[in-house]
């Protein structure tokens, strides 16, 4: 379990984030939902350890990470742009980071996890000559053999247009079920955080806005921001696609 | 951007380091010492300077020479750079072109006034064919010439460069609204160059202004600053601080004119994004270019034709039989081969350590967040301008009694610091297009800081070390004015061996020399630029 306690953090004066305080339970994919300059990806930063957060603590499985640097906190990132490394093929971007932690998965386990990810027809190739979606497999196979204890995602779909996205989606559940990782999403689409996460925390100009299940927020929403900013995208998105439909299919 | 670690530290102390002491600390030195007298220090040695007739004379010619090669250069390497960028030209005259332009850099600059004088000389190469003599070549005129030629690579790289950032489509947008040649042109070539064009005279200025080679060649009895300051330094009664003085006295246009340059760089237009397109039809243009731009670098290079002729040659030019004794003779001589094997082994320690101390000083200014970091921008700024005679003086005055002096390792260290600029650059601007993501990524791999930059940030940065240790090679190899002041009998280089050879009129030994360095040259440049273009097209 991941525990955030009343996290807040400045920019020369500027309160980026403020009383942050959630739990996130094991296997849980949480999007963190927000427009831009929300402070959504501070968070993420903070929680990777990247950031350093004015107060607050986090917690995981009972032990403060508060202080514990990025590097032995046994987290991972895949990044919006990816950052593969161009002069290294696929296959060994994957494995770039076994160099460093021989052991830590079995030549099976590794095999499994390209599979898995449906990367064998690509290990030879180089990284320019990847599609949008290859590269965002690529990425991910990278961080996940070096089992991270919590995968973070930043903007794991906007890169990536129409039909792969959904494929992409389906990816990340699938990995969150079949290795139970805790997974937090940063992401600034309504429809991609309810669809795709268990819970969503919204985020506005650096506080909570709400904290729940889709089903809560689209039920419940909390304030005017959500009801605003959040359902109101989706509601006008809806229209517009029955309006293609016709009202029949509603 | 990753968080300050200790490692970066223990990389960013030491070039601190390295630039106080081979940079501020005896430019200091220098800036003192034209201060001091017999009697204490005051302004004394500025006004016997000031007050030297010769001398002033000098200045005076330096500027006057500098000033007239400089809008020469600019107007010829504008001329080409448009032929090459904005016509149509037949392509493999445009490859020609961007080629042979450059093949001067690979040279010494002294070897262009013996170029020079064996072909437009009484008994030169073009004057034979010509059939009678142009004109006087010693004095005003051939240093005009040497710093034409010496100056329109440099010139026409810069503004080459700048062409390819000019939007060309505003031309065809141009010439839909109606305007005609005149306006066209001014509006949408000469309007957006103009902050490059200024650059292009600035630096042309300059170098001609500091260049020590072409005068000690060909100067004659036309003095300028260069040579001065060489007689006062190393002639019949030394007197080092007026050679303090002179020194600063030439950094001063440098530094007026780096400031120039950075206020001409504000004009200069930047497109939001810019086309390819390619130029309109127009035969009368591509024509005139064609042959304007053809006679340009026929010109230039025919100067250097007669040192490739005439040390095969009995004697040129009264007996024109072929031989290649004197290549036997210069190569079983142990004097010249010993300095020419000195060349390149200060050569390739410039180009080994050189090209280490830009790229860490790019890196830590463009990758980490050390605290200080702008100093290797205020560094590479201060090598920009400080003239290479003038840092060599420095070095000389600073490290006389110590035990640097007369050592090869003087002269690497020197030619580290003359030529840092420009590989720092260079660094800098590959290493800002990079994922800023990338350190962040292999330090979750497991990475400590310095194994993410030699496993991604360098293999990634290949290219460009590759250009970088190529341009410190070829500027260790063909640089005089740096070292002139450095040199002695047991470290002496093949540029600074040319000018002692000059007393003798060895001239075939000094072509041979010539051709070694410029093959050597070629050579590393060629497998740069092989290796450059494979690495590109790998990624």
């Amino acid at each position: 379990m991941l525990q955030l306690q009343n996290i807040g953090k400045q920019f020369d004066q500027k309160v980026v984030l403020d009383g942050i305080h959630l739990d996130i339970q094991a296997g849980e994919i949480v999007s963190l939902l927000g427009p831009s300059g929300s402070g959504k990806t501070t968070l993420l930063n903070i929680i990777l350890g990247l950031t350093k957060m004015d107060s607050g603590k986090i917690i995981f499985n009972g032990e403060d990470l508060t202080n514990v640097p990025m590097k032995r906190r046994g987290f991972n990132i895949v990044f919006q742009d990816y950052a593969l490394f161009p002069h290294l093929n696929a296959y060994d971007n994957i494995v770039y980071g076994l160099r460093n932690k021989k052991g830590t998965v079995t030549e099976k386990e590794l095999q499994d996890y390209i599979e898995f990810l449906g990367l064998q027809p690509h290990l030879t190739k180089k990284i320019g000559e990847l599609s949008g979606g290859q590269k965002q497999r690529v990425a991910l196979a990278r961080t996940l053999v070096t089992k991270p204890k919590l995968l973070l995602l930043d903007e794991p779909l906007s890169a990536l247009d129409g039909v792969i996205k959904e494929s992409i989606k389906q990816r990340i559940q699938s990995i969150a079920k079949e290795f139970k990782l805790t997974t937090i999403i940063v992401t600034h689409d309504p429809e991609e955080a309810l669809t795709l996460s268990d819970k969503i925390l919204i985020i506005n100009e650096g506080s909570i806005a709400q904290f729940g299940t889709p089903h809560e927020i689209i039920n419940e929403p909390s304030n005017d921001f959500v009801k605003e900013f959040i359902l109101k995208q989706l509601q006008i998105k809806r229209q517009n696609i029955y309006h293609l439909f016709g009202d029949k299919n509603a | 951007m990753p968080n300050v670690k200790p490692a970066m530290r223990a990389i960013y102390i030491p070039i601190l380091l390295f630039f106080a002491a081979f940079l501020v600390v005896p430019l200091g030195v220098l800036f003192v010492r034209s201060f001091e007298t017999g009697e204490g220090f005051n302004l004394s040695n500025y006004v016997a300077v000031l007050s030297n007739g010769e001398l002033m004379m000098s200045i005076g010619n330096s500027i006057k020479i500098s000033g007239l090669a400089a809008v020469i250069t600019t107007v010829l390497a504008f001329t080409l750079a448009y032929a090459v960028n904005c016509t149509r030209i037949y392509r493999p005259l445009k490859a020609a072109i961007k080629i042979g332009i450059l093949l001067p850099m690979l040279l010494p600059t002294i070897t262009y006034g013996f170029a020079i004088i064996y072909s437009f000389g009484n008994q030169g190469l073009l004057t034979k064919i010509i059939g009678r003599n142009l004109f006087e070549i010693y004095g005003f005129n051939g240093l005009l010439i040497g710093y034409v030629i010496y100056t329109v690579p440099a010139a026409f790289l810069l503004i080459h460069n700048s062409f390819k950032y000019i939007d060309k489509k505003f031309i065809v947008v141009s010439k839909l609204m109606g305007d005609g040649i005149l306006r066209s042109f001014s509006n949408t070539i000469i309007r957006p160059l103009v902050g490059t064009l200024g650059g292009a005279f600035v630096l042309s200025f300059i170098l001609s202004f500091t260049d020590f080679g072409i005068p000690a060649s060909i100067g004659g009895t036309y003095t300028v600053v260069a040579t001065q300051l060489y007689q006062v330094m190393l002639g019949s009664i030394p007197n080092f601080n007026h050679g303090a003085v002179i020194a600063v006295l030439m950094l001063l246009p440098a530094v007026f004119g780096v400031l120039l340059l950075n206020y001409l760089e504000k004009l200069n237009f930047h497109y939001d994004k810019f086309t390819e397109m390619e130029p309109m039809q127009h035969k009368g243009r591509d024509i005139s270019f064609g042959m304007i731009s053809t006679v340009i670098v026929t010109g230039m290079l025919s100067v250097f034709a007669v040192m490739f002729i005439a040390p095969f040659l009995n004697s040129f030019p009264y007996d024109l039989s072929f031989t290649l004794q004197h290549f036997v003779d210069t190569f079983q001589s142990s004097d010249l081969t010993t300095v020419y094997k000195n060349s390149l082994f200060v050569a390739l320690l410039t180009a080994v350590f050189g090209t280490c101390i830009a790229f860490c000083s790019a890196v830590l200014n463009v990758r980490t967040g050390i605290k200080g970091k702008s100093s290797m921008d205020i560094t590479s700024m201060m090598t920009n301008t400080v003239p290479g005679m003038v840092l060599g003086l420095s070095y000389l005055l600073f490290f006389n009694g110590s035990s640097l002096k007369g050592t090869f390792l003087i002269l690497v260290l020197c030619n580290i610091v003359h030529y840092f600029t420009t590989p720092y650059l260079m660094a800098k601007n590959a290493l800002a297009k990079m994922n800023p993501s990338w350190e962040t990524t292999g330090e979750l791999l497991g990475d400590s800081w310095i194994k993410t930059v030699y496993r991604v940030i360098l293999p990634n940065a290949a290219a460009t070390v590759v250009e970088m240790f190529s341009y410190y090679f070829i500027n260790a190899m063909v640089t005089i004015s740096g070292i002139i002041f450095l040199v002695t009998a047991q470290t002496s280089l093949v540029a600074s061996k040319i000018k002692e050879l000059q007393h003798f009129a060895k001239f075939n030994e000094i072509f041979i020399l010539s051709i070694l360095i410029f093959i050597t040259n070629l050579a590393v440049k060629l497998l740069a630029d092989y290796y450059q273009k494979r690495k590109l097209k790998h990624l």
